[in-house]
C-alpha cells in the first residue's frame, strides 16, 4: 500500500507539473492584474566573472584589480510586442546594484499582467529627477549615500563608481584609480538602454519573471571609445581618477553597451536568491 | 434617541481622533506668499515641488541657525552667511570651518536663490534642494553627512514635532532636512533696495551721480551683471592672476573641461556694499579695488573672457571720476529691509 502511493503521489507530481508547464503558457493575462518580476544584474569582464580582487587585462594594455563596482538602475519600464509599455512608477524606479554586497537583484512590485519583449532602463539618475529634489518616501540619498553613490562636492550622485588598482605595463607599480560616472551642471551624462528579451516575460498574479541581465564592466574603458587610465593620472603620477569633462560624456556612450540580456526565467517564485 | 445621539457623537470624536495627525498637517501649515518682484526676470528654479510652507520655511531658518548640522555641532550655515551682510563671512577672505580649518572661497551671499540656475563660484549644484550638500559634506566646512544629521535631529523631540508639522510625510530625514532648508533659502528674497524703488517708480530717489553711476553701469558692467538680478549666471575668467597659495581652477573643478579653468560664477551685485570682501577668494577688501583691477589689473591667460580684452587693450577704460560714480550707483543697491527682515533671522 505505501509502495502504490508512493507512485500515485510520483504520477500525480508529474502531471501536476505537466499541467502547471502547459498552464504557465497557456495562461491568460487577465487585465487589472498585477504581478511581480525582478532584474538580476550579473556583473562581469568581458565574458569572465567579476571577482572583487581578481585581475583583468584589457585591449588597452593595462591590467585592473577591481576593488568596487556599483551603479545606480533608473526608470524601468517593460515593453510589450505591440510596443505599449507598462512604466514603473518614477519615483519608485530608482535601484542601487553593488556588486561586493552582492546587491545584485532588482524585485519590481505590482507589474501590470502582461507578455513583455523588451526592457529599458536608465543608468543613473536623470536630470528631472534630480532637479525635482528628493522624494521623501523613498530617501533615496541614503541608500545611495551607504553604496557610495554619492558626489557632495558637486552635488548629485554617482551613477557608476568603478574603483580598484591597475599596472599600464608589465612590472610597474600598481596605482590606484577611481572611475566616477555621473551627471554634473555642465553635462548630462544620465542614458537609457533598450534591451531585447530572448524569451517573452510573463507577468500574472502569481508567476515572477527574472530577467537575467549580463552587465560587462569591461566596456565602460575598453568599449568604442578607448579610455586609458594612464592618461588620467594626477599631477603627482599616483593615481587615476575620472570624474569628469569629455571622459564622463565618453564612458556614457560605452555604458550603452554595457548590458545584455541572457535569458529569461519564467515561473513562479524568485530565481536568484 | 439619547443613546442614538451620544453613538453617534462619541463616532464622530473617534473619527476626528483617527484623522488628527492628518488634519494637523493640513490645518496649520498653510503656504508662504511668495511674489516675483515686478522688475525680476522668472525664477529658474521649479519651486512647485517643494514650495514653501510656513512650517518648512520656519523649520528650514531653524536648520539654517543650527550648528548640529556640522560634525562638531559649532558650525552652522549662520557661521559664514550672515544676515546683517547679505549672508556672506564679513571680515573674511576664506571661509572658516570646523576645527578653524580653511576652505578655499570667499562665503557667497544668499538672497534671490531660486532665480539662480547655478550655486557657488564653479557651478557645484543646479538645483536649490541640493546645494546644502556642498557644504554640509566639505571637509573644510561642516565635514557632516545628511544621515548624520538625521540621526542627532531624531533625538530631539522639538524636530521630530516640526518635521511632523512641516511635511505630509511627517519624517525627519535627509530628504526633508534638504528640502527645509530650500524653502527658507527661496523666501530669502532682496528686492527693496533704492534702485529697486527707483525702477518701479515706487518713491527712490537718485542723485546726479548716483544717476550718472548708473548709465555707466549698464555701458560697461551689465553685459556680465545683467538684468535686475545683477548677474547672467555665466562662469567667466575676469582675469585675476591665479592665487599660486590656492590653485583654485574653478568651474574646471565641476566640469573636467581645461576651457573653464579660472572660470567663476559672475556674482550677483545686490547689497555688494555689504559683502566685502570680494571676488572668489577674497582678495580684494573694497569696492575701489574691483574697479581698479578691471581698470589696471586684467591679465592675459588662455580662458579669459573676450569682453575684457577688446583687440588687444586689456580690461575696462574707466576714469576716477567714472568710477566714483558706478561706486555711488553700486551703494543703491543695499537694501535695509532684506538685512533686517525679522522673518529671516532665527531667535534661539
Amino acid at each position: 500500500m505505501k509502495f502504490q502511493i508512493k507512485y500515485f503521489a510520483a504520477v500525480l507530481a508529474a502531471v501536476s507539473l505537466f499541467v502547471s508547464c502547459n498552464n504557465d503558457d497557456d495562461s491568460a493575462i487577465v487585465e487589472g492584474t498585477h504581478g511581480d518580476a525582478e532584474l538580476f544584474f550579473d556583473n562581469g569582464v568581458a565574458g569572465d566573472a567579476l571577482i572583487i580582487g581578481n585581475t583583468y587585462t584589457n585591449s588597452n594594455g593595462e591590467s585592473l584589480t577591481i576593488n568596487r563596482f556599483n551603479y545606480i538602475i533608473s526608470n524601468v519600464v517593460l515593453i510589450r510586442e505591440d510596443g505599449t509599455e507598462y512604466i514603473y512608477p518614477k519615483e519608485e524606479s530608482y535601484f542601487v546594484i553593488n556588486h561586493a554586497d552582492e546587491l545584485q537583484t532588482v524585485h519590481l512590485e505590482g507589474v501590470a499582467a502582461g507578455d513583455y519583449k523588451k526592457i529599458r532602463f536608465g543608468i543613473g539618475v536623470d536630470q528631472q529627477r534630480y532637479l525635482q529634489g528628493e522624494t521623501a518616501q523613498q530617501s533615496f540619498w541614503d541608500l545611495a549615500a551607504a553604496n557610495d553613490l554619492t558626489w557632495t562636492w558637486s552635488t548629485g550622485y554617482r551613477f557608476i563608481n568603478f574603483e580598484g588598482a591597475f599596472t599600464s605595463t608589465a612590472g610597474t607599480e600598481a596605482k590606484p584609480f577611481q572611475v566616477h560616472q555621473g551627471s554634473n551642471t555642465a553635462t548630462d551624462n544620465y542614458r537609457e538602454v533598450t534591451l531585447d528579451l530572448p524569451t517573452t516575460a510573463r507577468v500574472r498574479e502569481n508567476e515572477q519573471p527574472s530577467i537575467h541581465i549580463k552587465t560587462d564592466i569591461n566596456v565602460l574603458l575598453d568599449g568604442d571609445t578607448k579610455i586609458l587610465l594612464q592618461n588620467n593620472l594626477n599631477g603627482a603620477g599616483t593615481a587615476a581618477a575620472i570624474m569628469g569633462g569629455q571622459n564622463l560624456i565618453d564612458i556614457a556612450a560605452n555604458s550603452l553597451k554595457m548590458f545584455t540580456v541572457d535569458h529569461v526565467h519564467n515561473g513562479a517564485g524568485s530565481h536568484h536568491e | 434617541m439619547k443613546n442614538v445621539l451620544l453613538a453617534v457623537l462619541s463616532f464622530l470624536l473617534l473619527l476626528s481622533c483617527g484623522n488628527d495627525d492628518a488634519d494637523l498637517y493640513e490645518e496649520i501649515n498653510e503656504q508662504l506668499e511668495l511674489n516675483v518682484p515686478a522688475n525680476f526676470p522668472p525664477m529658474a528654479q521649479d519651486i512647485s515641488y517643494n514650495y514653501p510652507t510656513q512650517k518648512g520655511f520656519e523649520l528650514g531658518r531653524k536648520l539654517f541657525y543650527d550648528g548640529r548640522l556640522s560634525a562638531d555641532n559649532a558650525i552652522s550655515c549662520s557661521f559664514c552667511h550672515e544676515q546683517a551682510t547679505a549672508f556672506t563671512h564679513h571680515g573674511h577672505q576664506l571661509s572658516h570651518g570646523i576645527n578653524n580649518l580653511e576652505g578655499i572661497r570667499n562665503a557667497p551671499a544668499v538672497q534671490n536663490m531660486a532665480f539662480q540656475s547655478e550655486y557657488f563660484y564653479d557651478g557645484a549644484s543646479n538645483s536649490i534642494e541640493m546645494l546644502s550638500i556642498a557644504p554640509i559634506h566639505n571637509p573644510v566646512e561642516m565635514n557632516e553627512t545628511l544621515e548624520g544629521i538625521v540621526a542627532k535631529l531624531k533625538q530631539d523631540k522639538e524636530y521630530v514635532r516640526l518635521f511632523k508639522q512641516a511635511f505630509e510625510d511627517q519624517q525627519v530625514s535627509s530628504g526633508n532636512v534638504l528640502k527645509a532648508l530650500a524653502q527658507f533659502m527661496t523666501m530669502i528674497v532682496s528686492a527693496n533696495s533704492r534702485y529697486d524703488k527707483y525702477v518701479r517708480n515706487e518713491g527712490g530717489v537718485f542723485s546726479q551721480q548716483e544717476l550718472l553711476g548708473m548709465q555707466l553701469f549698464q555701458q560697461k558692467c551689465a553685459s556680465c551683471h545683467k538684468t535686475d538680478l545683477f548677474t547672467d549666471s555665466a562662469f567667466r575668467n575676469n582675469g585675476l592672476p591665479p592665487n599660486p597659495n590656492l590653485n583654485d581652477k574653478g568651474r574646471e573643478v565641476v566640469t573636467g573641461f581645461e576651457t573653464d579653468r579660472y572660470k567663476f560664477k559672475v556674482p550677483s551685485l545686490r547689497n555688494v556694499a555689504l559683502t566685502a570682501p570680494y571676488m572668489h577668494d577674497g582678495r580684494f577688501g573694497s569696492l575701489e579695488s574691483v574697479l581698479n583691477h578691471y581698470s589696471n589689473g586684467v591679465r592675459q591667460n588662455e580662458t579669459l573672457d573676450p569682453i575684457l580684452n577688446q583687440n588687444g587693450t586689456l580690461g575696462l577704460s574707466i576714469t576716477q571720476e567714472e568710477k566714483d560714480a558706478i561706486i555711488a550707483f553700486l551703494k543703491t543697491l543695499t537694501d535695509e529691509e532684506y538685512i533686517n527682515n525679522p522673518l529671516f533671522y532665527y531667535k534661539t
